[in-house]
């Protein structure tokens, strides 16, 4: 081993890549991670490299809640390129209350033998010990997810101290800057889980898009002041100025509902689409399930998402975005 | 290099249905050789009848699998296989490979062209995704060895080629220490240095297949390589 086990975000040496909302370049890629290993016969596992790597295998994907192995396979026929392995779907969680953990082990292994794409599975934010436990159970990737309830208020995750790769929920490039700080080699820029209502992932978007375009014109001087105001490490948001985008792959999560609101999403500049409970709350989540999946594909293309957005049966009731909303505002979760 | 094949330019494809297309796009476009070669994205079967040659990169084979299906390019994608020169990397190689081991419950679709048995996630999960150091036959400064990314890679397990099928030219292995202990083969292969686990990289007729990702490394070389001793000399 020449590379100690994922122990720092490596720098990065890529050229800029050129980046914008509503004209996505499809040139844009988060860098590679990957390190010129020195030695004939080495080898490392676990570097940043292959984590992000993966992340970048997703990117143009659909990711879809899961929480029996029936519906995994059906996410899987339908060309899921991975599933999200959770005992409720963020829908019934609001809908339920209570506390909200980490699945059964057992019942991520029956996922994990019933499909060959990659199973995730949500830990609470700081409970590192369910993320040793995911680790364990060999899950390919964690999402250390607001959508459970917090095990700790002020810390994230150690997540470099992983063998297993990580993506986190973001309002702002900050709070993204923070997370990929901690080690998270995946981001998603949070919606409002659980409600059927694309608003808040469109605003979160829209806001860390904003913040990437203001730093990416920005002198050195000026970059210091703004990594203060917004809370990010000063070298990731460097690297992000320069780069004119997250230097790891940024998917879009959280209500989104129908194959017109994944297009959006990517329309808006995020790598690949998060669907929670909008497919196996809807009428019909086989067939919604294969047009989200195409609409991913094809989002440039009206016509294709014109003939793929038809007859899909009722999509799942949505919810308005409110103070007092039964669950409350999950997205607000995240230090 | 005579002064004709040095003036020719290919339109090179990607397939960009889902996985890490832009990667390969952003490796072509800063290639010493790039005036000699245009990228498109092919997402549908008109965008496939303008290349010259097609990479297919790395993603969920699965994913790619039923995406060409609704986007009716599985036929124009074999049929493009018979005449021109394709590249598969990682989720590339399994679609290029004529049977595959751990495929999704009920099958899934294959390409073909090359003739390989290959086993999907043949390491197991993420966990065990490596970096390894190949050292690859007719790459620019070979001496130099060259960086593989192996993420949930699959495993070639048997060369398969008829007797009426080109011979199968072995680019790049790894060494036997980094194998999955899965997949127990008799002793004696090994001990031949005939493992067919060990081939990372090899070229049948017009075709190239790598298990691992060349798209996620800053080393152009492979690339280069693939331009230079694939695709050109086949537009010569």
């Amino acid at each position: 081993m020449t590379t100690p086990t994922g122990t720092s975000t490596p720098s990065i040496s890529t050229p800029p890549v050129p980046h914008s909302v509503g004209n996505v370049s499809l040139s844009s890629v988060a860098p590679s991670r990957s390190k010129e290993l020195r030695d004939g016969g080495s080898s490392a596992s676990g570097t940043f490299g292959v984590k992000s790597g993966l992340a970048q295998m997703l990117k143009g994907g659909v990711i879809m809640d899961v929480v029996n192995p029936e519906q995994a396979r059906i996410a899987e026929e339908a060309g899921a390129c991975a599933v999200m392995a959770l005992e409720r779907v963020p829908a019934d969680i609001r809908a339920e209350g209570g506390v909200a953990r980490m699945s059964d082990p057992s019942m991520i292994k029956e996922i994990i033998e019933a499909v060959t794409i990659p199973v995730m599975a949500k830990v609470r934010i700081g409970h590192f010990v369910e993320a040793q436990i995911l680790q364990a159970v060999g899950v390919d990737y964690i999402d250390e997810s607001e959508v459970l309830t917090p095990a700790d208020e002020e810390h994230h995750i150690n997540k470099h101290a992983f063998k297993v790769p990580f993506v986190c929920g973001a309002r702002n490039l900050g709070e993204a800057l923070r997370r990929i700080s901690e080690g998270a080699a995946f981001v998603r820029t949070k919606g409002e889980a659980g409600t059927g209502n694309v608003v808040e992932a469109v605003r979160h978007t829209r806001d860390v898009q904003s913040a990437i375009r203001q730093a990416s014109v920005m002198n050195e001087e000026e970059l210091y002041v703004f990594a203060k105001e917004i809370g990010a490490p000063y070298h990731l948001l460097k690297e992000t100025a320069r780069l004119k985008r997250l230097p790891v792959v940024n998917f879009a999560a959280g209500g989104i509902a129908t194959p017109a609101d994944a297009a959006l999403m990517m329309q808006l500049g995020c790598d690949g689409v998060f669907v929670g409970s909008g497919i196996f709350k809807s009428g019909d989540p086989a067939k919604r399930a294969k047009a989200i999946v195409q609409a991913v594909t094809h989002y440039n293309n009206p016509k294709i998402l014109a003939e793929i957005s038809g007859d899909l049966g009722a999509a799942m009731v949505g919810l308005n975005i409110e103070p007092d909303m039964k669950g409350g505002r999950l997205a607000n979760r995240g230090w | 290099m005579s002064s004709a094949s040095s003036t020719l330019i290919a339109t090179v494809g990607i397939l960009a249905l889902q996985g890490a297309f832009a990667e390969h796009q952003t490796i072509l476009q800063r290639l010493s050789i790039k005036r000699r070669v245009i990228v498109v994205l092919v997402r549908t079967a008109e965008d496939l009848a303008k290349c010259d040659a097609l990479i297919i990169p790395g993603g969920e084979s699965t994913t790619m699998a039923i995406l060409a299906r609704s986007a009716g390019l599985l036929e124009p994608l074999r049929e493009f296989l018979r005449t021109k020169v394709v590249w598969g990397t990682c989720a590339g190689a399994i679609l290029l490979s004529t049977s595959v081991e751990n495929a999704k419950k009920g099958g899934q679709e294959l390409l073909g062209g090359i003739s390989v048995k290959i086993a999907r996630n043949g390491w197991g999960s993420q966990v065990e995704s490596f970096e390894a150091a190949l050292e690859v036959e007719g790459l620019r400064d070979s001496s130099r060895p060259y960086t593989g990314v192996f993420i949930r890679a699959p495993v070639v397990l048997e060369l398969t080629p008829s007797p009426l099928d080109p011979p199968i030219e072995i680019i790049a292995r790894l060494s036997p220490q980094c194998l999955p202990r899965s997949h127990d083969l008799p002793q004696a292969d090994i001990a031949a240095g005939s493992d067919p686990r060990t081939i990372v990289a090899l070229r049948q007729g017009h075709h190239l297949l790598t298990t691992f990702h060349p798209e996620l490394t800053d080393d152009n070389r492979f690339h280069e390589y693939f331009i230079q001793q694939c695709v050109l000399p086949s537009l010569a």
